[in-house]
């Protein structure tokens, strides 16, 4: 799909991409606060870190002096990392007010994001939050005395209900009240979460589910319906009701190759390989010095097929593969 | 803004402007439905005989009414699969691949929802099929084998005659369909020789410099099928609705100058061999998607590792090239391109993918532009990745790779 991306976003890609004096793609050695979100295996991925001006008796005091980022993703995913990163200098916010930098702010400052994009400016948040806490941690603010409560990071354990993103039950739980999320298409594009083989969508506990328990069941819910069984992976191939013949077929096929076949073409450099046996069809190619030979598929129909009719079974067909 | 650089001509191309001058005519005044009956639409009528005739020729001078025409390779591939279906109902199963475009595995996918048993072969790492694995899955009751002949993504080639002789040799009641919409007027097919085992063969125009909205279905004499668009008596009563006439003459005459071209093909294949030489020589961590295997001379697919497709699509973008993703912010989905998963691409290198494909338009200046901007963009990208060690200037080691159902928040 063509690009719907607001002149800001573009613009924000091309300064960043371009190294523009004034953005903030890099990593702050010996950072203040740092914090990951998102991972290769599920296309974007962000790293965040901070530098505070310490504050010599309150470490609440603290003032973020400088952002910065490394960004695995789309354009929309590195220019709302640059967004981030400039909200954060400009406000000179304390760790603890940054973290009331929502990911609606971020959208806002990108002018718009199109819908299926939300997702990289709430990486872009959750990024921060996880930044925050490390921030905590080593400064020694206790974030719950502040009354701040970390939801992804308590997420941690708990049933995972979107497994192509290993997204728990918690965690969705959460970001749908957060993020005020009322259908599976706006979790979708905020969190990614069924966005990729959509199992989880209409399953016992899935999105549907977690909607309904959060808003209460909606009339149009298709929980009630059944659903045709989805096979979106390729299936193993099912394999032939084999008659009871078919070891015996061929043991004695490969005897009478062994015994008869082989040694002729052996003599010409060639050898023979059974690539299958189904049914009377023995399919098979010639290898060695017969494999490019002219005569080969002629040698094969003739002299192979000739053989095994008479040594093993006169209805057997050979096809050269 | 710079001059357009298109290389995404397995999505679409540019229509010929010989094409375009034999179309206008029958936007003009050769108006007439071809079903009616006065002289003046005799003409018309004529005009789609003869553009049966050029496809045919281009597809190995065979009998022309074995051409049907239709308006994608879409429809192509829904007539086929469910018109077999349909006229063959003692047979149950369909052997297709993991990787054929979404016109047949969704096809397929529907029609295994509906109680058919679908049997989808996988590829190998260099998108490959095996061939002791197709044979494996032919079964007494298989009624179609569905294989494209070259991928649009990577541009692999299977060896669609072969697997068509070896169905037919294993049971002549077997139908063997293939999805050519990437091969037709790039490879030579001739239907009465090489690939004379092939029942069912679909392709569209815009591929091959028509416009969008025509296609083409070859149906091998005393194939039986059942009609997918029912009504009149068009195309012998195989497909209802009033031929769309100056797009079918468009179709026509675009074959009839990819075969005059087919000889030059190997032109393109020198393009597209000197720029995936020179990227190779100038990018580190990057692969050629179905390196190894037979692929079609236009389609260069790469896996750039460390670093995400759509943002290398926009900078490219910006430098006025025209190519493609099977990324997942590409698609309409999160997910990767279902062909580069088939095929275990890396997954630091999994959404990093982006295909040039080529034409006979594509000049030598044109992929020497690529061939220096895209190093550039990769760099430029990989500058902002935290999965590039920047100090050593290579992928960065111990990427966690989280296997699905593991927390990672």
């Amino acid at each position: 799909m063509a690009w719907e991306y607001s002149e800001k976003t573009r613009q924000l890609f091309m300064d960043a991409v371009h190294g523009k004096p004034g953005t903030h793609m890099g990593e702050i050695e010996d950072p203040d606060g740092f914090g990951e979100h998102g991972s290769i295996v599920c296309g974007d991925a962000l790293r965040f870190s901070f530098r505070v001006k310490r504050h010599p008796a309150d470490p609440t005091q603290d003032v973020i002096t400088e952002a910065r980022y490394l960004t695995f993703g789309c354009t929309s995913a590195i220019a709302a990392s640059e967004a981030l990163c400039a909200i954060i200098e400009a406000g000179g916010f304390t760790p603890l007010q940054a973290l009331k930098v929502t990911n609606q702010e971020i959208v806002k400052y990108l002018d718009g994001l199109p819908n299926q994009k939300v997702h990289c400016s709430v990486m872009g948040a959750e990024a921060l939050e996880a930044a925050v806490f490390n921030w905590a941690q080593k400064r020694g603010v206790d974030l719950a005395k502040h009354g701040v409560t970390l939801g992804g990071e308590k997420d941690n354990d708990g049933r995972i209900v979107c497994t192509c993103f290993s997204l728990s039950e918690p965690y969705i739980k959460a970001k749908i009240r957060e993020l005020n999320l009322h259908s599976i298409p706006e979790i979708t594009n905020a969190i990614k979460a069924g966005g990729a083989c959509m199992s989880c969508h209409h399953a016992p506990g899935g999105l549907q589910d977690l909607l309904d328990d959060a808003w209460g069941p909606r009339p149009t819910s298709l929980k009630a319906s059944p659903t045709a069984p989805a096979s979106p992976e390729p299936v193993a191939p099912t394999s032939v009701p084999a008659p009871l013949s078919a070891w015996q077929l061929g043991k004695k096929v490969e005897k009478a190759v062994d015994d008869y076949i082989r040694p002729i073409l052996k003599k010409d450099g060639g050898d023979i390989e059974i690539v299958d046996i189904k049914d009377a069809l023995i399919y098979c190619r010639l290898k060695g010095a017969c494999a490019g030979c002219a005569g080969a598929a002629t040698t094969l129909k003739l002299m192979v097929e000739r053989t095994l009719k008479e040594q093993v079974d006169e209805r057997i067909r050979v096809i050269a593969v | 803004m710079p001059p357009l650089i298109y290389a995404d001509n397995n999505a679409t191309t540019p229509v010929a402007p010989e094409v375009r001058a034999a179309m206008a005519p029958f936007f003009d005044d050769q108006y007439f439905n071809p079903s009616s009956m006065y002289d003046a639409a005799r003409a018309v009528r004529q005009a789609i005989e003869a553009a049966r005739h050029q496809v045919a020729t281009l597809l190995g001078g065979i009998t022309p009414e074995q051409i049907l025409f239709t308006s994608c390779a879409t429809e192509s591939n829904n007539a086929a699969l469910f018109g077999a279906v349909r006229a063959n109902p003692g047979r149950r199963h369909i052997i297709t691949t993991a990787v054929e475009h979404p016109a047949v595995l969704e096809v397929c996918k529907e029609l295994a929802r509906n109680g058919l048993d679908v049997t989808f072969l996988p590829v190998d790492r260099r998108g490959q099929l095996d061939l002791a694995e197709f044979i494996r899955a032919l079964r007494p009751d298989t009624l179609l084998v569905s294989v494209m002949h070259a991928n649009n993504e990577t541009g692999v080639i299977f060896p669609v005659a072969e697997l068509a002789r070896i169905a037919k040799e294993t049971n002549p009641g077997i139908l063997f369909h293939t999805d050519a919409t990437q091969t037709v007027g790039k490879l030579p097919i001739d239907l009465s020789t090489e690939y004379a085992q092939v029942d069912l063969l679909s392709f569209s125009g815009h591929k091959l410099h028509a416009p969008k909205g025509v296609g083409a279905l070859f149906i091998k004499r005393g194939t039986p099928l059942r009609p997918y668009l029912i009504g009149g008596h068009q195309e012998n009563s195989r497909r209802g609705g009033t031929e769309n006439v100056p797009y079918i003459v468009g179709l026509a005459t675009a074959c009839r100058l990819a075969g005059e071209h087919l000889a030059e093909e190997h032109k393109v294949g020198t393009l597209r061999d000197e720029l995936e030489e020179r990227i190779l020589a100038n990018v580190s961590f990057v692969e050629v998607n179905g390196h190894g295997a037979p692929r079609l001379p236009n389609t260069l697919n790469l896996a750039v590792h460390a670093i995400e497709g759509e943002s290398i699509l926009f900078e490219l973008d910006a430098a006025g090239i025209c190519a493609s993703s099977g990324s997942a912010c590409t698609s309409g989905s999160l997910e990767p391109s279902h062909v580069l998963r088939a095929m275990q691409v890396p997954f630091t290198a999994m959404h990093g993918s982006v295909r040039f494909s080529l034409s006979r338009y594509t000049t030598a200046a044109e992929t020497a532009v690529i061939a220096t901007v895209f190093p550039e963009v990769v760099a430029r990208l990989r500058r902002v990745s935290p999965y590039w060690d920047h100090a050593r200037n290579r992928l960065a080691a111990d990427i966690p790779n989280p296997a699905a159902g593991t927390p990672h928040r």
